[in-house]
């Protein structure tokens, strides 16, 4: 977690809602607030709508928790929703058509993603092509591999048969496990899943050398190289936890639509930019934290749902949505001084 | 001259040096052989890709060429729509079809009926992406002797030979007159929208509100899912926490549809819950009803098979219709496994 205690020493309240993570709790309080206001005829007192809520933001948080690795580093990952999109193909095909147990397919999936972040890290780090790029090429590089598995059609449990019929084979238990829920139907495995990610995410970035390592790198590149930080290995770290994330992120999203979707994820990526953004991390990298990301899913998760039960209408949605991201950043902005 | 005015040349050294050094060319020559080779890679893969697309016929008699332009086959209702043309034209020997794709891209699409039109083939199929910038290059086709069958969306003006076509707001009133009579013309419905700029999602909208007019049918719930299933699924979790008493689900598509049931399902309320959709795709909607997911899909018909029967007409001389409004067809749990009922 960011430290900033060398100001204001006074007052601890004041100190604590000054701290980027105390700024990012207003936010999550604020949309709280609104949605006690704005409740929906009670729907939102409800333990299942909350329940639902953190259940659609996993798969946003999955992605948040690697990007958030990425953005530290100084770089950003624009393939995540495309590298989603593939997993859920190549999950889906693993799971339902060539009948594999969980136990081959979750480390197939995370291969998947391994792979694909190893690239466009290498692209980056080595071949110093700017993230942006490199990860934009990945972007669309792993769209077109989700569509030539798929051959451009969702992989689902229906399968055709050489006469052109279909027949329809069981949802495989990986995937009913996955989108199953515990604890007398209070939560969704999702959300367990994501919960996982983050504590990962979270001892890889506060508790190992390598997240000290990252957060240097986002501060001053050169600095770090000359210090001795293996930049090279680290940055590549970065992208491939980044990837292996999406790959966790695909197989919940194939589980939970019980299929393998090519178009899926589209767009994603911005909204886990977003969430890792909100909870203060900072765009030019060395500031911040996966805590703070935490708080930024948690954000636009409930925000989402909030408009969801109320149904405004999508205009309406897209437009608060917008307004309320600036406001979120703007008010982080002033805790850099 | 104007080089009389400048300044007598500086030999730059430093410039000429350095375009002179490997270094510094390297990167141009490696990039320009990397896509050299990507793209010999991609064709050569194309290549097998379109072998594989022409259905190899004997040719026993005067043979066909019939050139389809598919606007985007990323969607799988239009993979449906090409294998519903491959399928009617195989019953026939005589036809060959030629099958292009142009990836969601309408000049792409205006450059491959170009193609097709000075390969001269001897018909045309046109499945446009939009009407404006494709109305001219179907004119041209039409003007150099070949006759241009349009199916699913329309084009400016009628300077094509025939419209092949379905209406989604005569489905969705069929869908809204089905859900009326199952509901026994009063409940509480809740309605998932396809995208709400898109003419589909509105006329889904519109045919749905005529068909259920004069029940006592209330929407208590409507969301607009753009077409996708997670965000349908999101929107049914919304409607569940909200209202304790849901009769039937309507959704714009099939996939919606399956998002609803499967939020509905985990919260144990399927039993009391109706489902329905629209596209009935055999893999995707008919699937779901046959599995006991769906209570009723109504089909979005491709016309695949009628721009095949049209095209054999017009290719033996006969004027087809200007335009075929196609039917749909109800797919419910009596009739899914044997085709359906039309509806007109």
């Amino acid at each position: 977690m960011a430290k900033n205690s060398s100001f204001d020493k006074k007052n601890p309240l004041l100190q604590a809602v000054a701290s980027p993570a105390g700024r990012a709790f207003l936010a999550l309080l604020l949309v709280l607030a609104l949605g006690l206001i704005f409740n929906g005829d009670g729907a939102f007192f409800k333990m299942g709508t909350h329940r639902d809520a953190l259940r659609q933001a996993s798969v946003y948080g999955l992605l948040a928790c690697g990007m958030t690795l990425v953005i530290v580093s100084g770089g950003i990952d624009l393939s995540v929703g495309s590298v989603l999109a593939l997993t859920a193909v190549c999950s889906a095909q693993m799971a339902i058509h060539w009948h594999w147990s969980g136990w081959l397919v979750v480390p197939a999936c995370l291969m998947i993603g391994a792979g694909c972040g190893g690239v466009s890290g290498l692209v980056t780090a080595r071949l110093r092509v700017q993230p942006f790029i490199a990860t934009l090429s990945m972007m669309v590089l792993a769209r077109g591999l989700a569509k030539y598995t798929s051959g451009g059609m969702k992989v689902s449990t229906a399968m055709m048969n050489a006469d052109g019929t279909y027949r329809y084979v069981d949802v495989p238990p990986l995937f009913r496990w996955v989108d199953n829920r515990i604890l007398g139907g209070n939560v969704s495995m999702v959300t367990l899943i994501f919960v996982a990610g983050f504590a990962v995410a979270w001892g890889l970035m506060s508790r190992h050398r390598w997240g000290r390592y990252l957060y240097a790198i986002g501060g001053n590149e050169e600095a770090s190289r000359l210090s001795g930080v293996p930049v090279l290995a680290a940055k590549t770290g970065a992208y491939i936890f980044s990837g292996m994330f999406a790959g966790v992120a695909g197989l919940c999203q194939a589980a939970q639509e019980q299929q393998g979707d090519p178009e899926a994820g589209a767009g994603y990526e911005l909204i886990a930019i977003a969430m890792v953004v909100i909870g203060g991390t900072s765009l030019m990298g060395g500031r911040g934290g996966i805590g703070l990301t935490l708080l930024g899913v948690l954000t636009i998760g409930y925000l989402d749902k909030i408009l969801s039960i109320n149904a405004v209408p999508e205009a309406g949605r897209l437009m608060l949505t917008g307004v309320i991201i600036v406001a979120a950043v703007l008010t982080q902005r002033r805790s850099r001084t | 001259m104007k080089t009389a005015n400048l300044p007598p040349p500086t030999p730059n050294t430093q410039s000429v040096a350095s375009l002179g050094t490997p270094n510094n060319w390297m990167p141009a020559v490696r990039s320009v052989l990397f896509v050299l080779c990507a793209t010999v890679i991609f064709l050569a893969g194309c290549n097998q890709a379109a072998d594989r697309a022409v259905p190899s016929s004997p040719a026993p008699q005067k043979q066909f060429t019939i050139g389809m332009s598919q606007c985007n086959l990323g969607e799988p209702w239009r993979v449906q729509m090409n294998a519903d043309i491959q399928a009617a034209a195989a019953k026939h020997p005589e036809l060959k079809v030629i099958f292009k794709d142009a990836q969601n891209d309408t000049l792409q699409q205006r450059a491959q009926i170009e193609e097709f039109v000075s390969s001269k083939v001897d018909l045309l199929i046109v499945s446009p992406k939009e009407a404006q910038p494709l109305t001219e290059p179907v004119a041209r086709a039409m003007d150099a002797g070949i006759p241009v069958i349009v199916l699913d969306r329309r084009l400016l003006g009628d300077k094509y030979t025939c419209f092949i076509g379905a209406d989604n707001k005569k489905i969705g009133k069929a869908a809204g007159e089905w859900i009326a009579k199952a509901l026994g013309g009063k409940g509480n419905v809740v309605e998932l929208m396809g995208l709400q700029t898109s003419t589909p999602g509105q006329d889904r909208h519109s045919g749905f509100l005529e068909g259920i007019a004069g029940s006592e049918i209330k929407i208590i719930f409507s969301a607009d899912m753009k077409w996708l299933e997670p965000d349908a699924r999101q929107e049914m979790e919304s409607a569940l926490s909200r209202f304790d008493k849901i009769d039937l689900v309507y959704a714009h598509n099939d996939p919606g549809a399956h998002g609803a049931y499967l939020a509905t399902k985990a919260t144990g309320r399927e039993q009391q819950i109706k489902f329905v959709g629209i596209d009935a795709l055999p893999q995707e909607g008919v699937g779901y009803v046959r599995q006991g997911i769906l209570d009723a899909t109504f089909q979005y018909p491709t016309g695949g098979a009628e721009a095949v029967d049209t095209a054999l007409k017009i290719l033996q001389g006969e004027t087809p219709p200007k335009e075929i409004v196609l039917g749909t067809r109800r797919f419910d749990r009596d009739n899914a496994t044997s085709g359906g009922e039309i509806i007109k």
